[in-house]
């Protein structure tokens, strides 16, 4: 196989060069979910927070960073599992925003003989926008990963089938 | 097109050191020359100095027509192999190859077709995802020039490639790195202490000493017409014998034997009646049956080859007949002369 076309080139740089793009996105991700984690217990509510959902989140971060790392280097590799695990950590941070956040948002706690709203407008807004960055580059990296990853397996098969082939002659 | 043109290059250090004197060379296109010398002769400065790792103190330096003497390294279009190949540990074999053109920020797909052409090459096609510690020191050393091969430079430099290679790994390196040259067809300097590496690579030789150029000139003129007595000891392994002898009545006379002269020998040597002159012989040119007596002390057999050591009087010889002896200590052997070299004894100039 001569590599005189563009396409055929890309394909085999695949061979040996590092899936970096959705590696690289993924640690976006990592980013803006550390970003929203210091984000959103900001506003000074009394103890609002304090109930087994922060524990549950303050795990779910934990979580998503480790799993997020480590679908980072997968992709980086070409791994097919990794790129779908990066779908799903993507989905779970659009979830995210109909669990905390906007709980908050809605709920009003009593501090110093006065009603006061948990979570203003702009902090929702603020961190609504991190989660959603977060999850756009979960899902990106992991559609990137898909295709890069499929690409490959199927150009390795051509190549083993011509190799083969040419074996056999 | 690349030849290069070293003009008058000096080298001198802060501390007033001066390692190059004067150092002048043509390398014409396509030529492969082998800088040789032992340790600290000046050899490497030069190379550096063609590099631009090293500032020239005097001289030109100069590229295809164009004088490069003040110019970064970047812009001199030349590429270098290291002794300690100089690989960056955490890349793969693909991506150090690559680096140099990512650097210049080429055509991704230019760049992979390189890799895979250079890498083609050089044998390297398998090993492309691999570290270099996963790799031998011949292997690590091939991708060191893959990295140079795939700039495709005006001048590859080579400092001293082979030094940290085994004996049987060096030999198959050296004949990759001359089957590359005719391949590539490029303009290559090469630096080296081994007298075999510059004998068997060199389209042509510069022998250097103390920072002076001795000789230059193909490996056959450097071995059998030697322009001093440094290059003709220093090329040829076992080293030539060296004889003090007074030509006196077309004899050459020694303080233990007297050889009669050639015609053309003792022509050559008219000047020199009565003096004392060195004479030369090659271990190989010393024949077994003649009338110089060898005292032998010891007998080295090297299967097709033996070495015999010995003396001559008081003065040491090394003889190397080809065929399989069985000297021992204390034997005395017949040997004769058939090629000689002459060198005055006072500048060691050879006597032509």
């Amino acid at each position: 196989m001569t590599l005189n076309d563009d396409a055929l080139i890309k394909k085999d740089r695949l061979r040996f060069t590092r899936n970096k793009l959705s590696a690289n996105l993924t640690l976006l991700a990592i980013v803006f979910n550390a970003i929203y984690f210091v984000s959103i217990y900001t506003s000074d509510v009394g103890n609002y927070y304090y109930s087994i959902i922060i524990g549950a989140s303050v795990v779910y971060n934990l979580l998503f960073m480790l799993v997020a790392f480590l679908a980072s280097e997968g992709v980086k590799g070409y791994k097919m599992m990794y790129a779908y695990a990066l779908l799903v950590l993507g989905a779970g941070q659009i979830i995210r925003i109909f669990i905390l956040p906007t709980d908050a948002r809605n709920a009003t706690v009593q501090l110093e003989m006065h009603e006061q709203i948990v979570m203003g407008n702009a902090q929702f807004i603020w961190v609504c926008a991190l989660l959603i960055a977060s999850a756009v580059f979960c899902i990106i990296a992991g559609i990137v990963g898909i295709i890069k990853t499929s690409t490959l397996v199927s150009y390795q098969a051509e190549l083993e089938k011509e190799q083969k082939g040419a074996a056999h002659e | 097109m690349s030849e290069l043109k070293l003009q008058h290059l000096d080298k001198i250090y802060d501390n007033k050191v001066q390692a190059v004197f004067d150092f002048n060379l043509d390398v014409k296109d396509g030529e492969l020359i082998v800088l040789v010398g032992p340790s600290g002769c000046g050899k490497s400065t030069t190379l550096r100095m063609v590099a631009g790792l090293e500032d020239i103190s005097a001289g030109k330096l100069i590229i295809d027509g164009q004088d490069v003497t003040a110019k970064p390294p970047k812009d001199r279009d030349i590429a270098m192999v290291f002794q300690d190949y100089a690989l960056y540990g955490h890349m793969t074999i693909y991506e150090n190859m690559a680096f140099s053109l990512m650097l210049r920020k080429e055509n991704v797909n230019v760049v992979h077709q390189k890799v895979m052409a250079a890498a083609e090459i050089l044998g390297l096609t398998d090993q492309l995802n691999k570290k270099p510690n996963q790799l031998s020191g011949g292997q690590r050393q091939r991708v060191a020039m893959g990295r140079a091969i795939v700039r495709t430079p005006k001048v590859f430099l080579f400092d001293e490639p082979l030094s940290n290679l085994d004996a049987k790994l060096r030999g198959s390196t050296r004949r990759e790195i001359l089957l590359l040259h005719k391949r590539l067809k490029a303009t290559m300097l090469y630096v080296t202490h081994d007298q075999t590496e510059a004998l068997t690579l060199a389209d042509r030789i510069v022998c250097m000493s103390m920072g002076h150029v001795q000789q230059i000139g193909t490996p056959l003129e450097l071995y059998y017409t030697p322009a001093n007595l440094f290059v003709a000891s220093f090329i040829g392994l076992p080293p030539i014998n060296t004889f003090d002898a007074v030509i006196r009545n077309g004899q050459a006379v020694g303080s233990e034997f007297s050889i009669a002269l050639t015609s053309e020998e003792a022509e050559l040597l008219a000047g020199y009646e009565n003096k004392t002159v060195v004479l030369g012989v090659r271990p190989e040119d010393v024949i077994q049956g003649g009338e110089i007596s060898v005292n032998v002390f010891s007998n080295e057999n090297l299967g097709q080859t033996t070495l015999v050591n010995g003396v001559v009087g008081k003065q040491k010889i090394t003889c190397k007949f080809r065929e399989w002896c069985s000297y021992k200590p204390g034997d005395t052997v017949n040997v004769s002369f058939k090629r000689k070299h002459f060198f005055d004894k006072e500048t060691t100039r050879a006597i032509r």
